[in-house]
């Protein structure tokens, strides 16, 4: 499976990393090796078969709706560089 | 007393009842050995300090019969596992910034037993390598050779027992990075079922296959370790509601074995020794009485393609939470919101990261979600099927570990060639089975694992299984 120039521009965008140019030739031959192992999933006709997201059957365990308070925002707040009275600040988004 | 630290857990937990030595005495034995193999860099933090105090407390409830079931036993736990107040970095650059404001589950159930907590472990970034490389603090050396890798992504854990830095360690499996790190280490590793330890606090790769374990000296030892990390919680949504069964009384239990071989496994194995060695293996169980049936698990040769296509894609989704704002590294070269995640994320994450977020995301975006991810999440259904349709009639499935025993640091580039280091490993977490990996022999003179993968919810009888094996062959002896 060949990788476009422009399906490296799709995957930088989404993913939110750029891909340096110097090194775009090596990630293109490492993609497209990963692709080529996974293309084998072709050989297998599964038009009929479910589709299995969770390995185990088992129902999401919902708790007691009570008030916890297990979460301190100051806490938490102190691993951000950015903060000021309890937000988080990020570059201006509005001009 | 570096003999002590020669000891496995449960000679430590007997010796430490019968007061023949104390935690103060263990402790302080393996804090001395991990300054003097520092240079294997099997921990990213040490807590020495912390470690003296828990083992007076540890000794001070032992002498007053207060011992709790792993009262002042050493042990160390991946980097992966957050500890209150503690640097969990993951391996990585993102995350070495980050000091956790909560426990996970795993820590908080093996310190509420008694376990004193030595330090962490290194490991593969984000726990993505197989060969500990990826590593934001560099690779950990294998202690029996220290030109090859000791495996990844929990090749710190396993360096470490088998270096005597701690009674045993905590790691995780998403495609075998207990398993195989423990067969390239000589050591005994088991990744139970899917659900059976909590994912609380355990930082995510990827949600539907990472599983936590423990690697250890021996079956035994697993074992007792395993018991006391194991149960329900309710903070992790796909915890499994089941009893804890006394693994350490099944271990040892009196158990009849039906062991599958899947049809035509030992003909494709390439490596000369490591066939020999599973054949061994094999037929030292069986003249012990276990019987042996051939199985068919006809879609297993499809788990290493439907796997790349699942774990990146659930990475991608996982990793998107690094985004430079909240915690983790973010970027100092900023003037836009988008500069500030492109730049965080783009600094934080090293190559290998970065390339299973670039296939997750191209898997998963508009055109390509039925052809890649759906159809590997179809083929995972046929792969559990199989399996399910195997344990109908056999109690555990054997197979290599790896097809080869550890490799040179820096031997392999390909990432192909890297991820079928997997390629035995993987289909257990497909289907979320418990799986383990004992040490069965040597190949070009480094230990090679057999791995047995039981049913679900059966880490015991494979433990059994593994302890029987271990009582008739010593080639988990540290030589």
């Amino acid at each position: 499976m060949k990788i476009t120039e422009q399906d490296l521009k799709n995957i930088s965008l989404l993913s939110k990393i750029k891909i340096d140019e110097e090194t775009s030739d090596s990630l293109v031959k490492d993609l497209e090796s990963i692709l080529t192992m996974v293309n084998k999933m072709d050989e297998l006709d599964t038009s009929k078969i479910n589709p299995l997201t969770h390995p185990i059957d088992n129902t999401q365990n919902l708790r007691e709706d009570i008030e916890k308070k297990d979460i301190e925002r100051e806490k938490l707040q102190e691993l951000s560089k950015e903060k000021d009275s309890g937000f988080y600040l990020t570059p201006k988004v509005i001009e | 007393m570096s003999e002590l630290i020669n000891l496995s857990l449960t000679d430590q937990i007997l010796g430490l009842g019968d007061k023949a030595f104390s935690s103060k005495e263990i402790t302080g034995a393996y804090l001395n050995e991990i300054k003097k193999k520092e240079s294997l860099n099997c921990f990213i933090s040490v807590f020495e300090e912390e470690s003296e105090e828990k083992a007076l407390i540890a000794d001070e409830n032992i002498a007053k019969n207060k011992a709790r079931p792993l009262e002042g036993i050493p042990i160390a736990h991946k980097d992966i596992f957050c500890i209150k107040d503690k640097k969990t970095t993951c391996g990585s650059k993102m995350l070495s910034n980050f000091i956790s404001p909560y426990s996970s589950e795993v820590f908080s159930k093996l310190d509420t037993a008694g376990a004193i907590t030595l330090g962490k472990t290194n490991m593969d970034e984000f726990a993505m390598g197989s060969s500990n490389e990826t590593s934001f603090y560099g690779n950990v050396l294998n202690p029996i050779n220290e030109k090859l890798s000791p495996g990844g992504s929990s090749g710190g854990s396993a360096a470490a027992v088998r270096a005597n830095l701690c009674s045993f360690a905590t790691a995780t499996d998403t495609g075998g990075s207990i398993r195989q790190p423990a067969s390239f280490c000589g050591v005994t590793g088991i990744k139970p079922t899917y659900g059976r330890v909590s994912r609380w606090g355990m930082i995510a790769f990827a949600s539907s296959l990472d599983q936590a374990g423990i690697i250890a000296k021996n079956a035994k030892d697993a074992a007792i370790a395993l018991k006391y990390m194991s149960g329900f919680d309710q903070k992790d949504s796909t915890s499994l509601n089941e009893e804890v069964k006394d693994l350490q009384k099944e271990v040892d239990a009196d158990q009849e074995h039906v062991i599958g071989i899947p049809k035509g496994l030992i003909e494709n194995i390439k490596n000369d020794q490591v066939r020999d060695s599973f054949k061994n293996a094999i037929s030292i169980l069986e003249k012990d009485g276990a019987k042996i049936e051939e199985i068919n698990l006809p879609h297993i040769e499809y788990s290493l393609p439907a796997y790349y296509v699942i774990a990146p894609a659930e990475c991608s989704a996982n990793l998107a939470r690094y985004d430079g704002i909240r915690f983790g590294h973010r970027s100092e070269s900023v003037s836009s919101l988008e500069d500030l995640y492109v730049n965080s994320r783009t600094e934080g994450f090293g190559k290998e990261v970065k390339n299973r977020i670039f296939i997750g995301t191209f898997c998963l975006s508009a055109g390509y979600y039925d052809a890649f991810y759906n159809k590997a999440l179809k083929i995972r259904n046929l792969i559990k099927s199989d399996f399910d349709e195997a344990f109908k009639k056999v109690s555990s499935i054997a197979m290599p570990t790896c097809s080869n025993s550890s490799f040179e640091l820096g031997s392999i580039s390909d990432p192909v060639e890297m991820y079928e280091q997997d390629i035995y490993t993987i289909p257990a977490n497909l289907a979320g089975l418990p799986a383990l990996s004992i040490p069965s022999g040597t190949a070009d003179e480094m230990p090679i694992g057999l791995q047995l993968i039981g049913n679900y919810l059966e880490e015991g009888r494979i433990l059994n299984l593994a302890n029987k094996f271990q009582k008739l062959t010593d080639f988990h002896e540290f030589k």
